[in-house]
C-alpha cells in the first residue's frame, strides 16, 4: 500500500512550525513517523500536509539540571536507551524505551511520538480493505463502536509504553501553540477518550516540544513490566509502571502504579499507597494490592486477549513489578 | 500535482541527488527508482524487518521512513556489502551455516548482523537475540542465524 498524497513541510524553527500548523487546512505533525506512516498507509488519517520536526534543532536531545531531566520531543528511543544517566536515575524509563517495538523502530521513533501515540483497537488498526468489510467504527469516522456496540463512543485502547513510566515519575510536558507555550502535567495531556486520546488529537493545534521529569530521591525504585505475546515488536497487551519509595527500614513510604493497555488512557491505581504505606513488602500483602488493582481496571476486547485473561495477567505482573521495585526478592 | 523534494543521499558510498515525491518511503525509492531490490518489502508496516537498511550506520525499517526524512544521511543496503559476484564474510557464513532458507529476511538479518558486529565484535547470545529481535524469519527458527552470528563473532575474536 502506497501513501496517500500530502504536502510536506520542514520548518527550521518552532515559530515557523506553529504558524504552518495553524494556517488553513488540517495537517499532522510527524516526528519519527513509525506509527503515523502505517496509519497513513491504512488510510486511518488523511492530513492535508505533514509537518516534520526534523529540522528544528531545539527539539533534540537530553538535558539535565540539578533538579530536572528534560527530553526534547525528537529524542529517539535509542538515545534514551543509550543514556547512562537515564539508566541510572530513571531505570523504568530506560526499560520501557527498550520494550518499544524493535531496534529498527527505536532508531527512528521518538519520545514525543510515543507520548502522542494514538490509541489502538482490533477494529481500527486494519487496512482500508479489511475495514471496508464492516461499517466504519466511530474512531474511523462511523457511528458505532464495534467492540461495545455503543453509538458515538470509542473503546480503543491506549497502549504506549513510555507514558505510564513518565506519569509514575510525575512528568510535565511543554506544548507550544498559537497562544504561546504552556507546561502541563502529563496526566492532563490525556483526555481518556478513545477517539481523541490527547489534547493535540482533540484539536489543540499545538506541538509537544519537551517532557521534563524531576529527579527522584535516590531511595525511589522504579520499574516497568510489559506483557505481550511476542517478546519483541508487539504493543503491550498490558503494561505497568511502578515507582516505589521506602523509608530507612524498608517500609513503604509511597508508591505509584500506572497502567497502559487497560483503557482509553493511562490509568493510575490510587489505592496502592494506602494499602502498603508503613508496611514491609510481604508477598501476601502485595498480592492483595495486585488483586484489588486488577479488579479496578476495565479492559475491553480491543486486542488479541480477553479482558478476563488480561485481569489475570495483571495480577501477576503487578505483583512481580512491585516486588522487583521494592527489592522484595 | 504531487509535491516533490530534492534530497541528497549517500547510498553505499555513492552520492546521489534525487527528486522524490514527498509521499514515498525510502523503501520505495530504493527499490523502484534506484533498482536496489535487495531490500525487501515484507509487511510494509514496520513489523518484519525485511526492509532493513542502515541509516547513518543504524538499522531502520525503510518502509516506515519517508524518503525525504533520509535527506542528508548515509544509507547502506545489502548491495553495498561486497562487489558483484563476491560474498562478504557475513553472507558466506550465513550460507555455510544454513542461516538462509527462502532468503527473504536475509538482507535484513545480514545488515543487523553487520551493525552488531561493527559496534560489538564479540556479542553474547542475548545481545545477538536482541539485535535480530526486529527481524522476523519464518523458515529457520532463528537457531542457524544465531549460530552464524556466533561463528562470525568467533572469527573476529581471533
Amino acid at each position: 500500500m502506497h501513501l496517500p498524497e500530502f504536502n510536506y513541510y520542514e520548518p527550521h524553527s518552532l515559530d515557523e512550525a506553529v504558524e504552518c500548523l495553524n494556517e488553513g487546512q488540517r495537517g499532522a505533525v510527524v516526528a519519527g513517523g513509525t506509527d503515523l506512516v502505517v496509519a497513513l498507509k491504512q488510510r486511518l488519517q488523511k492530513p492535508g500536509f505533514l509537518l516534520s520536526l526534523d529540522k528544528i534543532p531545539s527539539l533534540k536531545g537530553i538535558k539535565s539540571s540539578n533538579e530536572f531531566l528534560s527530553l526534547g520531543a525528537m529524542t529517539t528511543l535509542e538515545e534514551i536507551i543509550k543514556s547512562s544517566l537515564i539508566k541510572e536515575r530513571f531505570p523504568a524509563l530506560s526499560k520501557a524505551a527498550r520494550e518499544v517495538g524493535s531496534p529498527l523502530l527505536r532508531n527512528i521513533a521518538t519520545i514525543g511520538g510515543n507520548i502522542c501515540l494514538n490509541s489502538r483497537c482490533r477494529f481500527y488498526n486494519q487496512s482500508a480493505f479489511w475495514r471496508s468489510a464492516n461499517d466504519l467504527c466511530y474512531k474511523a469516522g462511523g457511528i458505532t463502536c464495534h467492540v461495545t456496540k455503543r453509538k458515538n463512543y470509542c473503546a480503543s485502547t491506549f497502549c504506549a509504553d513510555i507514558p505510564p513510566v513518565l506519569l509514575a515519575y510525575g512528568a510535565v510536558v511543554k506544548l507550544v501553540g498559537p497562544q504561546g507555550e504552556r507546561t502541563i502535567m502529563l496526566k492532563d495531556f490525556y483526555t481518556g477518550e478513545g477517539r481523541f486520546p490527547n489534547e493535540i488529537m482533540a484539536g489543540s493545534r499545538e506541538i509537544l516540544t519537551e517532557v521534563t521529569i524531576p529527579f527522584p530521591p535516590a531511595e525511589l525504585k522504579s520499574t516497568y513490566y510489559k506483557f505481550r505475546l511476542r517478546d519483541s515488536i508487539d504493543f503491550p497487551l498490558i503494561g505497568v509502571a511502578v515507582a516505589f519509595e521506602a523509608d530507612e527500614k524498608g517500609r513503604c513510604k509511597g508508591i505509584r502504579l500506572v497502567f497502559t493497555g487497560v483503557g482509553s488512557g493511562p490509568f493510575e491505581f490510587r489505592h496502592a499507597g494506602e494499602m502498603l504505606s508503613g508496611s514491609e513488602l510481604k508477598e501476601e500483602l502485595v498480592a492483595q494490592v495486585a488483586e484489588r488493582a486488577a479488579g479496578e481496571i476495565h479492559p475491553l476486547k480491543t486486542d488479541l486477549i480477553s479482558p478476563r485473561y488480561k485481569r489475570e495477567v495483571a495480577k501477576v505482573i503487578i505483583k512481580e513489578a512491585i516486588m522487583e521495585a521494592g527489592g522484595g526478592r | 500535482m504531487m509535491m516533490k523534494k530534492n534530497i541528497h543521499l549517500e547510498i553505499n558510498g555513492e552520492i546521489k541527488d534525487l527528486t522524490v515525491d514527498v509521499n514515498r518511503t525510502l523503501l520505495e525509492v530504493l527499490r523502484e527508482d534506484l533498482n536496489l531490490t535487495g531490500t525487501k518489502k515484507g509487511c510494509n508496516q514496520g513489523e518484519c524487518g525485511a526492509c532493513t537498511v542502515l541509516l547513518d550506520g543504524k538499522p531502520v525499517s525503510s518502509c516506515s521512513l519517508l524518503a525525504v526524512k533520509a535527506d542528508g544521511k548515509s544509507i547502506f543496503t545489502v548491495e553495498g556489502l561486497a562487489p558483484e559476484g563476491q560474498l562478504h564474510p557475513i553472507q558466506q557464513t550465513f550460507n555455510e551455516k544454513g542461516a538462509i532458507q527462502c532468503g527473504f529476511c536475509t538482507p535484513g538479518m545480514i545488515l543487523v548482523t553487520k551493525q552488531l558486529l561493527d559496534s560489538n565484535p564479540s556479542p553474547d547470545e542475548q545481545e545477538i537475540k536482541e539485535a535480530i529481535s526486529g527481524n522476523i524469519c519464518r523458515c529457520t527458527g532463528y537457531v542457524q542465524i544465531i549460530d552464524a552470528i556466533k561463528a562470525l563473532s568467533d572469527v573476529t575474536k581471533k
